[in-house]
Protein backbone atom coordinates (compact mmCIF):
# COMPACT_ATOMS: atom_id res chain seq x y z
CA UNK A 1 0.00 0.00 0.00
CA UNK A 2 1.40 3.68 -0.97
CA UNK A 3 -0.77 6.45 0.08
CA UNK A 4 0.84 10.18 -1.10
CA UNK A 5 -0.08 13.14 1.25
CA UNK A 6 0.91 16.72 -0.82
CA UNK A 7 0.85 19.84 0.51
CA UNK A 8 2.11 23.09 -1.01
CA UNK A 9 3.88 26.16 1.18
CA UNK A 10 4.61 28.95 -1.18
CA UNK A 11 6.29 27.89 -3.85
CA UNK A 12 7.75 24.56 -2.05
CA UNK A 13 5.69 21.28 -2.80
CA UNK A 14 6.01 18.58 -0.10
CA UNK A 15 5.02 15.14 -1.34
CA UNK A 16 5.06 12.68 1.92
CA UNK A 17 5.26 9.30 0.93
CA UNK A 18 3.72 6.08 3.61
CA UNK A 19 3.55 2.93 3.03
CA UNK A 20 5.66 0.70 -0.20
CA UNK A 21 6.66 1.90 -3.70
CA UNK A 22 6.83 -0.96 -4.74
CA UNK A 23 5.97 -3.15 -8.26
CA UNK A 24 1.94 -3.07 -7.39
CA UNK A 25 2.23 1.01 -6.43
CA UNK A 26 5.04 2.66 -8.19
CA UNK A 27 2.72 3.90 -10.96
CA UNK A 28 0.86 5.77 -8.87
CA UNK A 29 4.06 7.41 -7.25
CA UNK A 30 5.44 7.93 -10.58
CA UNK A 31 1.84 9.49 -12.10
CA UNK A 32 2.01 11.69 -8.22
CA UNK A 33 5.33 13.07 -9.63
CA UNK A 34 4.52 13.51 -13.14
CA UNK A 35 0.93 15.65 -12.62
CA UNK A 36 3.51 18.19 -10.43
CA UNK A 37 5.74 18.38 -13.01
CA UNK A 38 3.09 18.74 -15.71
CA UNK A 39 1.71 21.51 -13.49
CA UNK A 40 5.15 23.71 -13.45
CA UNK A 41 6.58 22.56 -10.19
CA UNK A 42 9.87 22.67 -9.86
CA UNK A 43 10.72 22.63 -6.39
CA UNK A 44 9.63 19.30 -4.70
CA UNK A 45 10.38 18.14 -0.89
CA UNK A 46 9.92 14.39 -0.89
CA UNK A 47 9.63 13.59 2.61
CA UNK A 48 10.20 9.93 3.16
CA UNK A 49 10.12 9.73 6.79
CA UNK A 50 6.98 7.10 6.86
CA UNK A 51 8.10 5.39 4.09
CA UNK A 52 8.76 1.63 4.73
CA UNK A 53 10.05 0.26 1.55
CA UNK A 54 11.21 1.68 -2.38
CA UNK A 55 12.33 -0.49 -5.20
CA UNK A 56 14.96 0.28 -7.67
CA UNK A 57 11.89 1.74 -10.13
CA UNK A 58 11.15 4.14 -7.41
CA UNK A 59 14.71 5.09 -7.24
CA UNK A 60 15.26 5.67 -10.67
CA UNK A 61 11.53 8.05 -10.31
CA UNK A 62 13.31 10.03 -7.45
CA UNK A 63 16.34 10.56 -9.61
CA UNK A 64 14.23 11.04 -13.03
CA UNK A 65 12.48 13.76 -11.04
CA UNK A 66 15.79 15.43 -9.33
CA UNK A 67 16.93 15.79 -13.17
CA UNK A 68 13.80 17.02 -14.32
CA UNK A 69 13.71 19.84 -11.77
CA UNK A 70 17.07 20.52 -12.48
CA UNK A 71 17.02 21.35 -16.29
CA UNK A 72 14.01 23.25 -15.28
CA UNK A 73 15.67 25.67 -12.77
CA UNK A 74 14.75 24.05 -9.32
CA UNK A 75 15.60 21.15 -7.18
CA UNK A 76 14.51 18.28 -6.00
CA UNK A 77 14.80 17.63 -1.75
CA UNK A 78 14.72 14.46 0.03
CA UNK A 79 13.79 14.50 3.61
CA UNK A 80 14.31 11.90 6.10
CA UNK A 81 15.60 8.64 3.81
CA UNK A 82 16.48 5.70 4.91
CA UNK A 83 20.32 4.75 5.60
CA UNK A 84 20.17 2.13 2.48
CA UNK A 85 18.34 4.87 0.36
CA UNK A 86 20.72 7.77 1.60
CA UNK A 87 23.47 5.67 0.33
CA UNK A 88 22.21 4.54 -3.28
CA UNK A 89 21.25 8.34 -3.53
CA UNK A 90 24.48 9.36 -2.66
CA UNK A 91 26.19 7.48 -5.39
CA UNK A 92 23.95 7.81 -7.95
CA UNK A 93 24.53 11.44 -7.59
CA UNK A 94 23.01 13.12 -4.39
CA UNK A 95 25.97 15.39 -4.55
CA UNK A 96 24.78 17.45 -7.14
CA UNK A 97 21.49 16.12 -8.53
CA UNK A 98 19.68 15.52 -5.15
CA UNK A 99 19.83 17.56 -2.07
CA UNK A 100 19.24 15.50 1.16
CA UNK A 101 17.53 17.02 4.34
CA UNK A 102 17.63 14.29 7.68
CA UNK A 103 15.36 14.78 10.23
CA UNK A 104 16.88 16.54 13.45
CA UNK A 105 17.49 13.42 15.20
CA UNK A 106 19.67 11.79 12.47
CA UNK A 107 21.20 15.01 11.74
CA UNK A 108 22.24 15.29 14.99
CA UNK A 109 23.94 11.82 15.07
CA UNK A 110 25.85 12.17 12.06
CA UNK A 111 26.97 15.54 12.82
CA UNK A 112 28.00 18.13 9.90
CA UNK A 113 26.92 17.57 6.46
CA UNK A 114 29.65 15.89 4.40
CA UNK A 115 31.46 18.27 1.61
CA UNK A 116 29.57 18.42 -1.49
CA UNK A 117 30.60 15.53 -3.86
CA UNK A 118 31.36 13.58 -0.66
CA UNK A 119 28.23 12.60 -0.15
CA UNK A 120 26.78 10.36 2.71
CA UNK A 121 29.28 7.10 3.25
CA UNK A 122 31.52 7.52 1.36
CA UNK A 123 33.71 9.04 3.25
CA UNK A 124 36.17 5.70 3.34
CA UNK A 125 35.66 4.74 0.20
CA UNK A 126 37.39 7.42 -1.82
CA UNK A 127 40.45 6.72 0.18
CA UNK A 128 43.66 7.49 -2.15
CA UNK A 129 40.84 8.35 -4.46
CA UNK A 130 40.65 11.64 -6.39
CA UNK A 131 37.87 14.05 -5.10
CA UNK A 132 35.51 15.34 -7.63
CA UNK A 133 37.59 18.55 -7.51
CA UNK A 134 40.62 17.31 -9.08
CA UNK A 135 41.03 16.83 -12.63
CA UNK A 136 39.10 15.21 -15.34
CA UNK A 137 40.81 12.54 -17.97
CA UNK A 138 43.14 14.14 -20.01
CA UNK A 139 42.55 17.30 -18.46
CA UNK A 140 39.79 18.52 -20.23
CA UNK A 141 37.38 21.24 -19.44
CA UNK A 142 34.44 19.91 -18.62
CA UNK A 143 31.93 20.36 -15.65
CA UNK A 144 33.66 17.27 -13.61
CA UNK A 145 31.47 17.41 -11.14
CA UNK A 146 28.53 16.26 -13.52
CA UNK A 147 30.24 13.74 -14.91
CA UNK A 148 31.30 12.30 -12.26
CA UNK A 149 27.69 12.22 -11.18
CA UNK A 150 26.93 10.96 -14.21
CA UNK A 151 29.17 7.67 -13.63
CA UNK A 152 28.21 7.51 -10.18
CA UNK A 153 24.59 7.32 -11.78
CA UNK A 154 25.61 4.43 -14.24
CA UNK A 155 27.53 2.48 -10.56
CA UNK A 156 24.13 2.52 -9.47
CA UNK A 157 22.04 1.49 -12.61
CA UNK A 158 24.53 -1.90 -13.21
CA UNK A 159 24.87 -2.59 -9.65
CA UNK A 160 20.85 -2.81 -9.46
CA UNK A 161 20.82 -4.69 -13.28
CA UNK A 162 23.93 -6.66 -13.97
CA UNK A 163 22.64 -10.21 -12.73
CA UNK A 164 25.68 -11.33 -10.19
CA UNK A 165 27.42 -8.09 -9.36
CA UNK A 166 28.13 -7.76 -6.01
CA UNK A 167 29.77 -4.56 -6.68
CA UNK A 168 30.43 -1.71 -9.67
CA UNK A 169 33.21 0.57 -10.06
CA UNK A 170 34.64 2.98 -12.65
CA UNK A 171 37.97 3.40 -12.93
CA UNK A 172 39.83 6.52 -15.00
CA UNK A 173 42.86 7.52 -16.44
CA UNK A 174 43.80 10.72 -15.26
CA UNK A 175 47.45 12.05 -16.64
CA UNK A 176 47.97 8.43 -16.95
CA UNK A 177 47.40 7.48 -13.66
CA UNK A 178 44.59 5.50 -12.69
CA UNK A 179 41.79 5.89 -10.17
CA UNK A 180 38.72 5.13 -8.78
CA UNK A 181 35.71 7.61 -9.60
CA UNK A 182 32.16 6.05 -8.44
CA UNK A 183 32.23 2.80 -6.77
CA UNK A 184 29.47 0.83 -5.30
CA UNK A 185 31.10 0.14 -1.88
CA UNK A 186 34.80 0.17 0.35
CA UNK A 187 35.57 -3.26 -0.91
CA UNK A 188 35.09 -2.43 -4.23
CA UNK A 189 37.41 0.43 -4.11
CA UNK A 190 39.75 -2.01 -2.03
CA UNK A 191 40.02 -3.90 -4.84
CA UNK A 192 40.71 -1.32 -7.44
CA UNK A 193 43.04 0.12 -5.52
CA UNK A 194 45.13 -3.17 -5.06
CA UNK A 195 45.06 -3.47 -8.97
CA UNK A 196 46.42 0.11 -9.17
CA UNK A 197 48.58 -0.72 -6.10
CA UNK A 198 50.13 -4.26 -7.91
CA UNK A 199 50.25 -2.43 -11.45
CA UNK A 200 47.79 -5.79 -13.13
CA UNK A 201 44.27 -7.32 -12.69
CA UNK A 202 41.48 -6.66 -15.45
CA UNK A 203 40.50 -3.34 -14.79
CA UNK A 204 44.18 -2.60 -15.36
CA UNK A 205 44.43 -4.42 -18.35
CA UNK A 206 40.79 -3.18 -19.98
CA UNK A 207 41.96 0.23 -19.19
CA UNK A 208 45.05 0.10 -21.58
CA UNK A 209 44.28 -2.45 -23.63
CA UNK A 210 40.94 -1.08 -24.27
CA UNK A 211 39.24 -4.61 -24.95
CA UNK A 212 37.08 -6.97 -22.05
CA UNK A 213 38.94 -8.82 -19.50
CA UNK A 214 36.49 -11.37 -17.67
CA UNK A 215 37.55 -13.90 -14.81
CA UNK A 216 35.30 -16.11 -14.74
CA UNK A 217 36.90 -18.26 -11.54
CA UNK A 218 39.86 -16.56 -9.49
CA UNK A 219 40.25 -19.60 -7.78
CA UNK A 220 41.84 -20.93 -11.57
CA UNK A 221 43.02 -17.42 -12.52
CA UNK A 222 46.78 -17.30 -13.71
CA UNK A 223 47.10 -14.03 -15.23
CA UNK A 224 47.03 -11.99 -12.52
CA UNK A 225 49.60 -13.25 -9.89
CA UNK A 226 49.92 -10.54 -7.74
CA UNK A 227 46.28 -9.29 -7.60
CA UNK A 228 44.21 -12.44 -7.26
CA UNK A 229 45.46 -13.46 -4.29
CA UNK A 230 44.08 -9.84 -2.52
CA UNK A 231 40.74 -10.57 -4.71
CA UNK A 232 40.17 -13.74 -3.02
CA UNK A 233 41.35 -12.61 0.27
CA UNK A 234 38.54 -10.04 0.49
CA UNK A 235 35.69 -12.56 -0.83
CA UNK A 236 35.77 -11.85 -4.50
CA UNK A 237 35.67 -14.77 -7.17
CA UNK A 238 34.69 -13.10 -10.84
CA UNK A 239 35.53 -9.89 -12.22
CA UNK A 240 34.42 -8.27 -15.82
CA UNK A 241 35.94 -5.56 -16.57
CA UNK A 242 34.59 -3.20 -19.60
CA UNK A 243 37.03 -0.92 -21.31
CA UNK A 244 35.64 2.63 -21.39
CA UNK A 245 36.10 4.75 -24.28
CA UNK A 246 36.35 8.68 -24.78
CA UNK A 247 36.94 9.75 -28.48
CA UNK A 248 38.35 6.66 -29.59
CA UNK A 249 40.66 6.35 -26.79
CA UNK A 250 40.86 3.70 -24.02
CA UNK A 251 40.27 5.64 -21.04
CA UNK A 252 39.11 3.59 -18.09
CA UNK A 253 37.18 0.30 -17.22
CA UNK A 254 33.24 -0.17 -15.81
CA UNK A 255 34.68 -3.53 -13.17
CA UNK A 256 32.01 -5.54 -11.99
CA UNK A 257 32.80 -7.83 -8.98
CA UNK A 258 30.99 -11.10 -7.97
CA UNK A 259 31.41 -13.60 -4.89
CA UNK A 260 30.13 -15.92 -7.15
CA UNK A 261 32.45 -18.32 -9.53
CA UNK A 262 30.99 -18.24 -13.06
CA UNK A 263 28.50 -15.49 -11.71
CA UNK A 264 28.04 -13.42 -15.20
CA UNK A 265 25.82 -14.82 -17.80
CA UNK A 266 25.80 -14.09 -21.41
CA UNK A 267 22.87 -11.90 -20.83
CA UNK A 268 24.78 -9.76 -17.92
CA UNK A 269 27.93 -10.24 -19.92
CA UNK A 270 26.02 -8.11 -22.89
CA UNK A 271 24.28 -5.91 -20.23
CA UNK A 272 27.28 -4.91 -18.95
CA UNK A 273 28.93 -3.32 -21.92
CA UNK A 274 25.78 -1.71 -22.82
CA UNK A 275 26.47 0.27 -19.40
CA UNK A 276 30.34 0.17 -20.70
CA UNK A 277 28.58 1.83 -23.53
CA UNK A 278 26.77 4.51 -22.11
CA UNK A 279 29.84 5.54 -19.44
CA UNK A 280 31.74 5.83 -22.69
CA UNK A 281 28.95 7.62 -24.18
CA UNK A 282 29.05 10.29 -21.21
CA UNK A 283 32.56 10.83 -20.99
CA UNK A 284 32.89 11.10 -25.07
CA UNK A 285 29.93 13.93 -24.57
CA UNK A 286 31.80 15.60 -21.59
CA UNK A 287 34.77 15.73 -23.61
CA UNK A 288 33.20 17.06 -26.48
CA UNK A 289 31.29 19.75 -24.52
CA UNK A 290 27.82 18.49 -24.58
CA UNK A 291 26.17 18.33 -21.28
CA UNK A 292 26.55 15.76 -19.61
CA UNK A 293 23.76 15.81 -17.06
CA UNK A 294 21.26 15.89 -19.81
CA UNK A 295 22.65 13.05 -21.32
CA UNK A 296 22.79 10.93 -18.11
CA UNK A 297 18.93 12.15 -17.32
CA UNK A 298 17.96 10.58 -20.97
CA UNK A 299 19.70 7.60 -20.25
CA UNK A 300 17.73 7.05 -17.16
CA UNK A 301 14.80 7.32 -18.85
CA UNK A 302 15.02 5.30 -21.25
CA UNK A 303 15.90 2.67 -18.59
CA UNK A 304 12.82 3.54 -16.83
CA UNK A 305 11.05 2.99 -19.83
CA UNK A 306 13.02 -0.28 -20.53
CA UNK A 307 11.72 -1.62 -17.03
CA UNK A 308 8.19 -0.56 -17.34
CA UNK A 309 7.85 -2.43 -21.14
CA UNK A 310 9.72 -5.51 -19.22
CA UNK A 311 6.80 -5.10 -16.68
CA UNK A 312 4.11 -5.04 -18.86
CA UNK A 313 5.70 -7.78 -21.05
CA UNK A 314 5.68 -9.87 -17.62
CA UNK A 315 2.46 -8.81 -16.89
CA UNK A 316 0.83 -10.38 -20.32
CA UNK A 317 2.99 -13.46 -20.14
CA UNK A 318 1.74 -14.18 -16.77
CA UNK A 319 -1.98 -13.28 -17.70
CA UNK A 320 -2.32 -14.95 -21.23
CA UNK A 321 0.59 -17.79 -20.23
CA UNK A 322 2.21 -16.27 -23.18
CA UNK A 323 6.14 -16.96 -24.05
CA UNK A 324 8.58 -13.48 -23.84
CA UNK A 325 8.69 -13.25 -27.50
CA UNK A 326 5.21 -13.37 -28.41
CA UNK A 327 4.23 -11.23 -25.39
CA UNK A 328 6.67 -8.35 -27.15
CA UNK A 329 4.89 -9.04 -30.33
CA UNK A 330 1.62 -8.61 -28.87
CA UNK A 331 2.75 -5.15 -27.64
CA UNK A 332 4.22 -4.06 -30.63
CA UNK A 333 1.17 -4.89 -32.45
CA UNK A 334 -0.48 -3.08 -30.41
CA UNK A 335 1.48 -0.01 -30.20
CA UNK A 336 1.14 0.10 -34.33
CA UNK A 337 -2.76 -0.30 -34.27
CA UNK A 338 -3.46 2.62 -31.69
CA UNK A 339 -0.48 4.33 -32.30
CA UNK A 340 0.64 4.65 -28.72
CA UNK A 341 4.16 4.47 -28.08
CA UNK A 342 5.20 1.16 -26.72
CA UNK A 343 5.95 2.77 -22.88
CA UNK A 344 2.66 4.83 -23.09
CA UNK A 345 1.20 1.22 -23.56
CA UNK A 346 3.54 -0.34 -21.29
CA UNK A 347 1.93 2.30 -18.43
CA UNK A 348 -1.34 1.14 -19.35
CA UNK A 349 -0.60 -2.53 -18.63
CA UNK A 350 1.02 -2.30 -15.50
CA UNK A 351 -1.34 0.06 -14.31
CA UNK A 352 -4.13 -1.78 -14.64
CA UNK A 353 -2.63 -4.17 -12.62
CA UNK A 354 -3.84 -2.58 -9.67
CA UNK A 355 -7.00 -1.29 -11.50
CA UNK A 356 -7.93 -4.57 -13.02
CA UNK A 357 -8.81 -5.71 -10.13
CA UNK A 358 -10.67 -2.98 -8.51
CA UNK A 359 -12.84 -2.17 -11.42
CA UNK A 360 -12.14 -4.94 -14.29
CA UNK A 361 -10.84 -2.05 -16.78
CA UNK A 362 -9.24 -3.85 -20.11
CA UNK A 363 -5.80 -4.99 -20.07
CA UNK A 364 -4.49 -3.45 -23.39
CA UNK A 365 -5.57 -0.09 -24.58
CA UNK A 366 -6.09 1.48 -21.16
CA UNK A 367 -8.75 4.83 -21.36
CA UNK A 368 -7.73 5.72 -25.18
CA UNK A 369 -8.27 4.91 -28.98
CA UNK A 370 -11.38 2.72 -30.00
CA UNK B 1 19.86 -5.78 -57.81
CA UNK B 2 18.39 -5.28 -54.07
CA UNK B 3 20.35 -3.23 -51.29
CA UNK B 4 21.07 -5.27 -48.38
CA UNK B 5 18.11 -5.17 -46.03
CA UNK B 6 20.74 -3.61 -43.43
CA UNK B 7 20.99 -0.14 -45.32
CA UNK B 8 17.51 0.29 -46.22
CA UNK B 9 17.38 0.47 -41.97
CA UNK B 10 20.01 3.34 -41.70
CA UNK B 11 18.30 5.45 -44.47
CA UNK B 12 15.22 5.35 -42.69
CA UNK B 13 16.99 6.47 -39.29
CA UNK B 14 18.84 9.57 -41.72
CA UNK B 15 14.53 9.80 -43.02
CA UNK B 16 13.97 10.12 -39.07
CA UNK B 17 16.23 12.70 -38.66
CA UNK B 18 18.42 10.55 -35.64
CA UNK B 19 21.45 10.08 -34.68
CA UNK B 20 23.41 6.42 -34.00
CA UNK B 21 23.32 7.89 -30.66
CA UNK B 22 19.55 8.73 -29.94
CA UNK B 23 18.18 5.57 -31.74
CA UNK B 24 20.62 3.37 -29.39
CA UNK B 25 18.55 5.14 -26.64
CA UNK B 26 15.45 4.10 -28.30
CA UNK B 27 16.47 0.44 -29.05
CA UNK B 28 17.44 0.47 -25.63
CA UNK B 29 14.11 1.64 -23.96
CA UNK B 30 12.59 -0.86 -26.08
CA UNK B 31 14.29 -3.72 -24.56
CA UNK B 32 17.25 -4.16 -26.90
CA UNK B 33 20.13 -6.15 -25.80
CA UNK B 34 23.02 -4.51 -28.18
CA UNK B 35 25.37 -2.21 -27.40
CA UNK B 36 25.63 1.04 -29.70
CA UNK B 37 28.73 -0.55 -31.66
CA UNK B 38 26.89 -3.49 -32.39
CA UNK B 39 23.68 -1.62 -33.10
CA UNK B 40 25.78 0.47 -35.87
CA UNK B 41 27.47 -2.73 -37.58
CA UNK B 42 23.82 -3.84 -37.68
CA UNK B 43 22.87 -0.48 -39.34
CA UNK B 44 25.63 -0.77 -41.45
CA UNK B 45 25.05 -4.25 -42.50
CA UNK B 46 28.32 -5.60 -40.94
CA UNK B 47 26.48 -7.76 -37.79
CA UNK B 48 22.90 -9.52 -39.00
CA UNK B 49 19.84 -8.66 -36.79
CA UNK B 50 17.76 -11.79 -35.31
CA UNK B 51 14.06 -11.00 -36.24
CA UNK B 52 13.32 -9.81 -33.03
CA UNK B 53 16.35 -7.27 -32.60
CA UNK B 54 14.99 -6.59 -36.29
CA UNK B 55 11.67 -5.64 -34.77
CA UNK B 56 13.00 -3.74 -31.54
CA UNK B 57 15.33 -1.58 -34.34
CA UNK B 58 12.13 -1.16 -36.67
CA UNK B 59 9.87 0.06 -34.34
CA UNK B 60 12.28 2.42 -32.04
CA UNK B 61 12.38 4.15 -36.04
CA UNK B 62 8.55 3.71 -36.43
CA UNK B 63 7.92 5.10 -33.00
CA UNK B 64 9.56 8.62 -34.65
CA UNK B 65 8.14 8.57 -37.66
CA UNK B 66 4.95 8.71 -35.69
CA UNK B 67 5.93 11.62 -33.94
CA UNK B 68 6.73 13.06 -37.00
CA UNK B 69 3.42 12.44 -38.30
CA UNK B 70 4.07 9.76 -40.42
CA UNK B 71 2.97 6.24 -40.36
CA UNK B 72 4.83 3.15 -39.51
CA UNK B 73 6.79 3.03 -42.61
CA UNK B 74 9.94 0.85 -41.56
CA UNK B 75 8.55 -3.30 -41.69
CA UNK B 76 8.72 -5.55 -39.27
CA UNK B 77 10.25 -9.15 -39.63
CA UNK B 78 7.15 -11.06 -40.02
CA UNK B 79 6.01 -8.40 -43.42
CA UNK B 80 8.78 -10.43 -45.48
CA UNK B 81 12.00 -9.99 -46.82
CA UNK B 82 14.00 -8.12 -43.51
CA UNK B 83 14.98 -10.98 -41.19
CA UNK B 84 18.77 -10.28 -42.37
CA UNK B 85 21.20 -8.18 -44.18
CA UNK B 86 21.88 -10.68 -46.93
Amino acid sequence: MLDIEISQFDDEVVVRLFGEVASGTAAKFEAALQSLLERGHRSLILDLAQLEFINGAGLQMIIDCAGRCGIMGGSLTVRSPSLKLRRLLAIAGAGSLIRVEHSEAVAARLGPEQPPGQPGFSHRSTKGAPTPSEQFPMGLPADRRLVDSALRLVVTLATATVGGADGVSVSLRRHGVLSTVAASDDTISEMDADQYATGEGPCVDASIQGRWFHAEALSSETRWPDFTPRARGLGINAILSSPLVAQNKPVGALNIYSRSEGAFAPDDQELASVFAHQASNILTSACAGASSAEVAVRFASALRGREIVAQAQGVLMERFRLDEATAFSTLLRSSVWTDETMRQLAEGIVRSTVSVRAAGAPLLGGDSHG
Amino acid sequence: MAEPVASVLDRFRMEADLTHGELWLRYFELGGMSTGFELEAILYGALAASPHDHDVIAHALNERFVELGGNHPVPYADEGNVSSNE
